[in-house]
């Protein structure tokens, strides 16, 4: 019989649990629904797509003008009729919106967005060049420097990470990786909204219920004094390497359950059909006047997978850490605190430290620290974020855990059950 | 045979078992003393759960930590406080432990149903355990303990919240089971062992005092026990010569059971020792205590 079985039992029988799942969906749907305004205007992104690819290039960009041009045209028809004005921009008839919007019917005042959103992209792709052109890393290392308040090796190290930043941007540049369409970061958003707003919620969610399953489930025979009777059957002690494939799988399914749900969610509303092979590092994702750039050419579906990859890793790592308390201290409330403490000592660590010594770096290759900014995952924005660092902190916290996992199953072989 | 070889157990410089030898073929064992005396130590040690500081557990010869697995297949144990899952049923319950004893799905249910019969639990197999009884809930560690047919039955405490119905038929199950099995019946209450178990092992300060059969331990304090009857005004006095093994009041005076080395006198009339005596008599310092405190 598959005692596998009875230990998920244990972790999805907990009705905290099941409350806990539906209100952190609820949360999510709900953040996804104050973003949901801006659906229609993301279709714009889209229809351009499709009618000229995403990759930016003279004839693209010379269709676009047409395109748009016949848009404004349109758009100057139905102003004119309405209200004997025409426009050389769509942008300034939205300085005169608000006291128009009433005279214009849902189909007329679509239009005129429409055109708007067009003409930004036009006008947009005009500065990319100029854009790249201008960014001066070596003035980023240096606000990092003084930002920071970095000094000797720690400066120098930061002047050293611009200049493999500022070879990573060449590269990008080279490949024209940045021009390509997307929804336009400085209006929408979407990015930070997306991996920042959304991906953290629902890392701290699963982070929740992964850490309360597993502290429930491997201090379950101790908490309800059936430890005597169970560890004195034949699988004995070797329930706990049991307990451990419970656990993870838990968590396979939890990860499975927020993230299948919020994301199917999220993809309904918003339409990313025609995007999901344009790079994330294209200038139209930039949210600010540095854009992201990532230390690979990823599109935005392998991105996401990435990304995925590093929440679902994380998760698992929560799932050992946790594991590895409770079978030092067998008390899910006591597992639950020492974890809490865990996490915010990791947290703080790099902050406290002082900045002339290369250990503020190293220390933030944790999963606590990691999972504060999964939107810069992959992506070079600050000396804090080097290449390869998640790939580094999983394999780190890899060896790390599968030591502690071997510790805590030898420590364990050989506790006296009382 | 399993076979306890010069084992103790210390937990830092407290001692609670020393140099322990013992052997067990089939049959009923009574592990009798006060609480405290270390039969839950020693029952831990047999169950794998805590380890000999020193010495060994052999089972046909072989350590039974080294056989792990195969020794504990072979174990069915009710521990002292027998915890249970409130809201597991007894059906539920037992499945659950049926598959860490590494039985097949069909047996195991086979098996239960027979288990709960036993225990007279088939009508309440799939309720929730959290509104039984302490009596109910004890004969689920019972029918537990016996689900995997075990070659080796180690029961701590196990007639704790039985009423006395279900002493008897326990009592007697158990002397069933035990013709080809092992059978280890930890307790402080001698009228659980007294009727069935082929040996009674005893142990104070820390070590073996007797191991044997009944009448060989009875032996023990052979001729040393006395009936009397006293008016009630010399007990006191006469208390303070002998040592009183049970009193109570017949035709207006005290009839009272005890135990002295002395030169019987006339009024005296000798009885043959039963196992409550010796008990009794062994750890009466442990009692004054325990009844003092």
């Amino acid at each position: 019989m598959n005692v596998l079985r009875f230990e998920l039992k244990k972790a999805f029988q907990s009705p905290v649990v099941s409350i806990l799942i539906m209100l952190f969906l609820f949360f999510n749907f709900w953040l996804i629904y104050k973003h949901a305004g801006i659906r229609e205007e993301l279709k714009v992104t889209n229809q351009l797509v499709e009618r000229f690819g995403y990759k930016i290039d003279s004839e693209m960009s010379a269709k676009l003008q047409d395109y748009y041009q016949s848009k404004l045209q349109k758009m100057n028809k139905l102003t004119n009729e309405k209200f004997g004005k025409t426009y050389e921009r769509a942008g300034d008839f939205f300085a005169e919106y608000e006291h128009r919007n009433k005279e214009l019917s849902e189909e007329e005042l679509h239009v005129i967005t429409e055109t708007a959103i067009v003409e930004s992209y036009y006008e947009l792709i005009q500065k990319i060049d100029q854009t790249y052109r201008h960014l001066d890393l070596s003035q980023n290392a240096k606000m990092d420097i003084k930002g920071y308040g970095l000094s000797g090796k720690t400066a120098e190290v930061t002047r050293e990470y611009y200049i493999k930043l500022k070879n990573r941007l060449d590269e990008l540049i080279e490949a024209g990786e940045h021009k390509n369409l997307f929804f336009i970061g400085y209006v929408y958003h979407m990015h930070s909204f997306l991996f920042k707003d959304l991906m953290r919620q629902m890392i701290f969610e699963v982070m929740i219920l992964v850490v309360l399953i597993t502290g429930h489930v491997t201090t379950y025979e101790f908490q309800n004094q059936t430890c005597l009777t169970v560890y004195a059957s034949k699988r004995g002690r070797k329930l706990m390497l049991d307990k451990l494939v419970a656990n993870l799988f838990a968590s396979l399914c939890i990860c499975a359950v927020i993230l299948g749900a919020t994301l199917l969610v999220y993809f309904l509303v918003f339409d990313y059909s025609g995007l999901w092979g344009i790079p994330i590092s294209s200038f139209f994702n930039s949210e600010f006047s540095f854009p992201y750039i990532s230390w690979w050419k990823l599109p935005f579906g392998i991105y996401l997978s990435c990304v995925l990859v590093v929440f679902i890793i994380c998760q698992l790592f929560f799932t050992v850490i946790t594991y590895s308390i409770a079978v030092w201290i067998k008390n899910n409330y006591l597992v639950y605190a020492v974890f809490a403490i865990l996490f915010g000592f990791c947290v703080l660590i790099p902050g406290i430290i002082p900045k002339n010594l290369t250990a503020i770096f190293w220390t933030r290759y944790t999963p606590f620290s990691l999972i504060l900014n999964p939107h810069l995952w992959f992506i070079g924005w600050n000396v804090f974020t080097p290449k390869k660092y998640e790939w580094t902190t999983t394999v780190i916290w890899t060896c790390l855990l599968a030591i502690a996992t071997v510790v805590t199953f030898l420590k364990f072989n050989k506790e006296q059950i009382d | 045979m399993l076979v306890v070889n010069h084992v103790s157990k210390s937990y830092g410089k407290f001692e609670a078992l020393k140099d322990i030898n013992l052997e067990f073929s089939n049959g009923v064992y009574g592990l009798l003393a006060p609480n405290g005396a270390g039969k839950t130590t020693l029952i831990k040690m047999l169950t794998t759960l805590i380890f000999p500081s020193s010495g060994e557990i052999l089972y046909n010869g072989t350590n039974i930590a080294r056989l792990g697995e195969k020794y504990r297949e072979l174990l069915g144990y009710l521990p002292q406080d027998f915890g249970y899952y409130k809201n597991y049923s007894p059906r539920q319950f037992l499945s659950y432990l049926g598959a860490l004893k590494g039985m097949d799905k069909k047996v195991v249910n086979k098996r239960m149903d027979e288990l709960l019969k036993l225990v007279a639990l088939e009508d309440v197999a799939t309720k929730k355990m959290k509104k039984f009884s302490g009596g109910m809930i004890q004969r689920v560690g019972i029918a537990q303990a016996m689900l995997n047919d075990p070659k080796i039955l180690i029961l701590d405490e196990p007639t704790a919240g039985l009423d006395p119905k279900e002493r008897v038929r326990f009592r007697n199950l158990l002397s069933e089971l035990a013709r080809d099995r092992i059978v280890i019946l930890s307790t402080h209450i001698v009228s659980d062992v007294e009727s069935i178990a082929n040996e009674i092992i005893m142990i104070k300060d820390k070590q073996v005092l007797y191991k044997g059969s009944i009448d060989e331990i009875c032996k023990k304090i052979a001729g040393m026990v006395y009936e009397t009857s006293i008016p009630y005004e010399q007990a006191n006095m006469f208390k303070k010569e002998v040592f009183s093994l049970s009193e109570k009041q017949e035709d207006g005076l005290l009839k009272i059971r005890f135990i002295s080395k002395k030169t019987p006198e006339p009024t005296w009339t000798a009885v043959k020792p039963n196992l409550e005596d010796v008990f009794l008599y062994v750890y009466r310092d442990d009692i004054q205590e325990s009844g003092a405190s």
